[in-house]
């Protein structure tokens, strides 16, 4: 057909694609495009709309004679008037009459435009947008028009959609950088986060993030929403901070999973995803983890690896009122805890089974590190990279406790827990009862609790908390903040401090140039009292 | 762990379930709770503590305030108490017995509390 096509008007076609164009930004892209398209077709307006990520509606991207098509943001719903119909059929589309056909853009008729041609943008078989010239005089358009536009409009779309790749991926990494967490720094706590993005650039959703809570545990989710694109980001984005906002809030898992269900329905009703939340107490051993439609926790310990397995639930958003069961598990000090997206174990022809096995047999392997077992476990689960599927991998470890313990924490009501669980812990394997670990946990909670309050105005500060085991056989702890001693006021203090007493042995304070030590200590051991 | 409070009526005796942790964390949470809990037509209340894991000197003083709040309406105040734990060393500690009756079980401090009538 495209013999039929004279010489000059092939010339002028190939205008629309050349290399100059190449330099430009997108936006100018468009309108030199359309500019040329008007020149060629002799007509009197063009434009371009693009398909939107939610791939039901056009929006108008560039113009040239339709300047308010741009500038009025016109939307128009794929299947409905002349754009919409040209995207939904992926054909052609002429109207010689304006007066007898169905639109839905006014500026059309406002502008006077007696006949339109439109063509499909098309790449590999999909539809990316529609593009359209206008006369302000009745006129057929030839065989020949429909098939210049239809060139000029493959032409366009490919330069568009690479240049939309282009864009797509610069945003991308600024998006999917942005939504990789921070990870906190927490004592005898090893944490380390994968995420790798797709090879074919495509904004994945999964995603992970791992928080403290207010009670000094540590949050740690895994997800994946299901879609690809901005949207997905763009949910994966808000449902992590939605899951925090929750964890924050109760700390409940399943409950935290019950509400980011109903929330994702309301964000966007159709969409699914799957998480799996885990609430863990690296200080006490054990964690409580809630999953809709994710794959399962592995815990990898001296003793071998064991999936957390959970009874079957629905993904975030399949269901009006889901249901999402908990389940406790102990985690000994130095097993590692996986948690990861299919996009890590799924290969293609395979059973999830052959992934789960490979995965258990790659963490059999592991090195002693933690980011070390990171890298190895991306390494042999994705030996060649990933493919069309991003992935994330998220790693924590209980390390053991040193002989002494040093730790220092934001000197903020916050640190309190955290400090109580973890000193908790270390005097457990120095050798205390439970009664002896419980009773100077909280005298040393009272003593920092003083510090927070009396040492430090409302600004930043610092707490230094160590603890160590005296040649007799007593636990010391201190607590040291580089603040203004102020006595301590208010019925709260007093006891806090009637407390301290009441459950050391014995209570120092010694206030110093630079701030305050309290120095408790409890003789350990069955003997003791 | 988390703080909750649960309530519950028994014979015109109020009475409010304590779980988690009684802390500087969570009590001004509880707190709210509990003194919007307290009725004039009761007799009284009990704060049973007996799911209670762990409490501070500021979760201490809340049940102080609560015993001021409720002798000054007139009402009794009794809280149970788990034999053995750290909560109970706690409560002895600060001598809780000097503003509350203390019971070990939520049946006795009810009965308790009505037999005072």
């Amino acid at each position: 057909m495209s013999a039929q096509v004279p010489a000059d008007r092939l010339r002028d076609l190939r205008s629309v694609t050349d290399a100059a164009l190449a330099y430009l930004p997108l936006e100018d892209l468009l309108n030199e495009l359309l500019r040329r398209v008007v020149a060629i077709l002799n007509a009197d307006t063009a434009a371009i709309l693009l398909l939107e990520d939610d791939d039901k509606t056009l929006a108008a991207r560039a113009a040239r004679g339709l300047e308010e098509e741009v500038e009025r943001g016109v939307r128009i719903p794929v299947g409905k008037g002349f754009a919409g119909r040209i995207a939904a059929s992926r054909q052609p589309v002429q109207i010689e009459n304006i007066d007898e056909a169905e639109i839905v853009n006014p500026i059309l008729r406002e502008k006077g435009l007696r006949s339109l041609l439109g063509v499909p943008l098309l790449v590999e078989g999909g539809v990316i947008g529609v593009m359209h010239v206008g006369t302000l005089t009745e006129r057929k358009f030839s065989g020949e028009d429909v098939e210049l536009l239809q060139s000029a409009g493959d032409r366009a779309a490919l330069a568009i959609s690479s240049r939309l790749t282009e864009r797509e991926r610069g945003l991308a990494d600024a998006l999917q950088n942005s939504l990789i967490p921070r990870l906190p720094n927490l004592p005898a706590l090893a944490l380390t986060g994968r995420y790798l993005p797709a090879a074919s650039a495509q904004l994945g959703g999964d995603w992970y993030d791992a928080f403290q809570l207010p009670d000094g545990r540590l949050g740690m989710a895994i997800g994946d929403v299901v879609g690809r694109g901005f949207y997905a980001a763009a949910i994966m984005g808000q449902l992590r901070s939605g899951l925090r906002a929750y964890a924050l809030d109760s700390g409940a898992p399943g409950e935290v999973l019950g509400r980011l269900s109903r929330l994702l329905r309301q964000l966007e009703p159709g969409r699914t995803a799957t998480v799996l939340y885990l609430v863990l107490d690296p200080y006490a051993g054990s964690l409580v983890a809630s999953s809709a439609g994710h794959p399962p926790v592995l815990i990898a310990g001296s003793a071998g690896s064991t999936f957390v397995e959970l009874p079957g639930s629905a993904p975030l958003g399949a269901t009006r009122h889901p249901t999402y069961q908990e389940r406790e598990h102990e985690v000994e000090p130095g097993s590692t805890l996986i948690l990861y997206t299919d996009g890590l174990v799924e290969r293609a022809g395979e059973s999830l089974n052959d992934g789960f096995e490979r995965l258990v047999r790659a963490v059999q392997g592991a090195e002693e590190d933690l980011e070390h077992l990171g890298d190895h476990l991306v390494d042999e689960l994705l030996p060649g990279g990933t493919t069309d599927d991003d992935a994330a991998l998220l790693l924590a470890r209980a390390l053991p406790m040193t002989d002494s313990l040093a730790t220092r924490l934001p000197a903020d009501v916050e640190s309190i827990p955290l400090m109580r669980r973890m000193l908790g812990r270390w005097l457990h394997e120095a050798g205390a009862t439970q009664a002896q670990a419980e009773d100077l946990s909280l005298a040393t909670s009272e003593a920092c609790a003083n510090a927070i309050e009396h040492a430090y105005g409302p600004g930043p500060g610092i707490l230094e908390v160590t603890a160590s085991i005296s040649p007799g056989g007593d636990a010391l702890v201190a607590i040291r903040d580089y603040g203004s001693w102020r006595p301590p006021r208010g019925a709260n203090r007093g006891r806090g401090l009637m407390l301290m007493e009441g459950l050391a042995d014995s209570v120092e304070v010694v206030r110093g140039d630079e701030g305050t030590t309290v120095q408790l200590s409890r003789r350990l051991g069955a003997e003791a009292a | 762990m988390t703080a909750k409070v649960e309530f519950d009526h028994r014979d015109s005796v109020g009475v409010a379930l304590l779980s988690g942790d009684v802390d500087i964390a969570h009590a001004s949470t509880l707190r709210k709770q509990l003194l919007s809990a307290v009725r004039n037509d009761d007799l009284g209340l009990v704060v049973d503590l007996t799911d209670a894991r762990y409490i501070d000197s500021v979760g201490v003083s809340l049940l102080f305030e609560l015993a001021e709040r409720l002798s000054d309406r007139q009402l009794r105040f009794a809280v149970v108490i788990p034999d053995g734990g750290l909560v109970q060393r706690v409560l002895t500690i600060v001598h809780l017995d000097s503003v509350a009756q203390v019971h070990p079980g939520l049946d006795h401090a009810v009965a308790a509390l009505r037999s005072d009538a």
